[in-house]
């Protein structure tokens, strides 16, 4: 259990972490989603006390997390993967870190074999990859067992089986009634670890809800429909909340009407459908809805093709 | 989210220490290979400076108080060695990122400071130990069947004291490099502190005939670090007053780093 209540964080004039209030429930995976400099990573942080907040306070199981007895074995962190002295092999960087707490050998070798790092043990950190970091980095932060992780971008780096692993790592020690509090940027993959997500834009929280709440209050849930006479059906559907596109003859993807009511007016018309398919946004567009107005860092160039389609008037696409 | 499927830690776990964090600092120390070439480097340098000092002596005929000297000699070296040492025990953490994993291990921060600080002293002392009574062997080895090579029990402390000077270098450096978190800075400031600094002052008070530079020298660090091993003459400070100088210095320099660690985001 995390829980924040006003956290701040300011550097000079510049406001990273702005009052925030937020509680990670234990038993589920959190996600924690926002655009480059939201803050995330300030946030985790100060969670476990490597920066000092502003104002406003941020506990770990009713501590702060510096007043724990045994604070890696109340929460294991993985904040960033070089915090790790390249000079050491990797399993003297576990030995070392454990032994603040008395975890002994038994435990590293277990860490070491639970991510995978079993051949790469012995060499120094210097010459790994960035998945082998990543990986070392997990290992660090499962040494003592925590009942609360803290990950910090864990899949990057990975390859694709990698990815699989930490999903179903993070899965599975929130079903034990762990904390798990992840942070990606990818949608996807987050889509399929998190049951709650805290979305992060400016500094500010512009979500903190269920997963299943924030796909369905998206404005992208569409219908896709194929019929030999679609432009005729576009034109009956048309209206002041419907948006229709075509991307090819044959084809539209309408929003704001939902499948039924499009089946019913399709048929009143006799208007034949070879397709009716209602499809639910994906996380990616939730979140681009979300944070739209609260992206810190725009690409420089104008893309030839709007990113944002929704909301397109019928008439520029009806062929 | 109910409490019942909140995980339950196994109770009676081990917890973060002190005999913890002091056996976690000496894992870091030793498990770089940068500690082990210093530390061999200075042994090596101290006992080949004494050879040579000790087989010069030899062809010139006057050996008394050589056994002393030759091994102190090695000292200006080390203490050199382990300034670098003890500026790059902590710099290194900042650069590799590595300090955030031990301030999240011990996030209240200054025991941290203190483990680094109690496992760099008793290492470098025990590695001077080694230093300077190799140093003193291999002199009286090569000076075997001269007169008036026999050690007093003066002489062997001094040797001890050498030690422990070496000691507080690295300590005095470790806390610099905790102010300063960057190794070419904290090198470049601890170097100068013990080897331009007498310099200057000597510069100056020898062209300018200020004295208030002449004044200044004895409290300097590697001044007094001499002073503190070496048999006074008439009007210089004894030893131990030398002694609480270097140890002014050093405890000055740790307080610093340790408050700015404590105040500072890692």
């Amino acid at each position: 259990m995390i829980n924040a209540e006003g956290l701040t964080k300011r550097y000079g004039a510049k406001t990273a972490v702005d009052d925030i209030s937020f509680t990670v429930k234990p038993g589920m995976v959190t996600g924690f989603l926002g655009p480059n400099g939201a803050g995330k990573s300030t946030t985790m942080r100060m969670i476990v006390g490597l920066d000092r907040p502003s104002a406003g306070t941020v506990t770990v199981n009713g501590k702060r997390y510096a007043e724990h007895h045994a604070p890696l074995r109340e929460v294991g962190a993985l904040l960033d993967a070089k915090a790790i002295h390249t000079g050491r092999t990797a399993f003297n960087h576990l030995l070392a870190m454990g032994a603040t707490h008395g975890i002994g050998r038994a435990r590293v070798d277990e860490v070491i074999g639970l991510t995978g790092l079993e051949s790469v043990a012995g060499k120094r950190v210097g010459g790994f990859s960035l998945g082998m970091g990543q990986r070392l980095g997990i290992a660090a932060a499962l040494l003592g067992d925590p009942a609360t992780l803290i990950l910090d971008e864990p899949v990057n780096g990975l390859d694709p089986e990698g990815v699989r692993w930490v999903r179903q790592l993070a899965r599975h020690l929130a079903s034990e009634g762990r904390t798990i509090f992840l942070s990606s940027h990818l949608m996807s993959e987050m889509a399929q670890t998190a049951d709650h997500l805290i979305v992060l834009g400016r500094g500010k929280i512009i979500a903190d809800a269920p997963m299943s709440e924030i796909l369905s209050s998206s404005t992208r849930n569409t219908v896709r429909l194929r019929s030999p006479r679609a432009a005729e059906l576009a034109s009956l559907l048309q209206g002041a909340e419907v948006g229709i596109t075509s991307t090819e003859p044959g084809l539209l993807t309408v929003s704001g009407l939902s499948a039924p009511v499009i089946g019913d007016t399709a048929a009143r018309a006799g208007i034949a459908l070879h397709e009716l398919t209602p499809v639910a946004a994906s996380l990616e567009e939730a979140y681009m809805d979300l944070t739209q107005d609260s992206v810190e860092y725009h690409a420089g160039a104008a893309p030839a093709v709007p990113l944002t389609p929704a909301p397109v008037a019928p008439q520029e696409v009806v062929r | 989210m109910s409490a019942a499927t909140t995980y339950a830690r196994p109770a009676g776990l081990s917890s973060l220490s002190a005999i913890g964090m002091l056996r976690s600092e000496w894992i870091k120390l030793r498990s770089l290979r940068s500690t082990i070439w210093s530390y061999a480097a200075v042994v090596v340098v101290s006992l080949g400076i004494s050879l040579l000092i000790s087989a010069a002596a030899v062809g010139f005929g006057g050996v008394e108080g050589i056994p002393i000297a030759a091994a102190t000699y090695g000292i200006y070296f080390g203490q050199l060695v382990v300034a670098v040492l003890g500026v790059l025990v902590i710099s290194g953490e900042y650069s590799t990122g590595m300090i955030r994993s031990t301030l999240t291990a011990i996030p209240k921060r200054i025991p941290a400071l203190v483990a680094k600080a109690v496992v760099l002293f008793v290492t470098t002392f025990v590695v001077g130990l080694i230093s300077v009574f190799g140093a003193v062997g291999v002199s009286l080895l090569v000076l075997s069947g001269q007169p008036d090579v026999a050690l007093s029990g003066e002489d062997l402390g001094n040797l001890v004291l050498a030690a422990v000077y070496l000691a507080l270098t690295s300590l005095f450096a470790l806390g610099l490099g905790t102010i300063l978190r960057n190794g070419a800075g904290g090198i470049a400031v601890a170097l100068g502190v013990i080897l331009l600094l007498p310099t200057i002052f000597g510069l100056i008070a020898g062209i300018t005939q200020a004295e208030w530079a002449s004044n200044a020298l004895p409290y300097l660090f590697s001044s007094a670090g001499t002073g503190m091993y070496t048999p006074s003459g008439e009007e210089a400070f004894s030893q131990l007053h030398n002694t609480v100088i270097v140890l002014v210095w050093t405890a000055v320099s740790l307080v610093g780093g340790a408050l700015l660690l404590k105040s500072r985001d890692a």
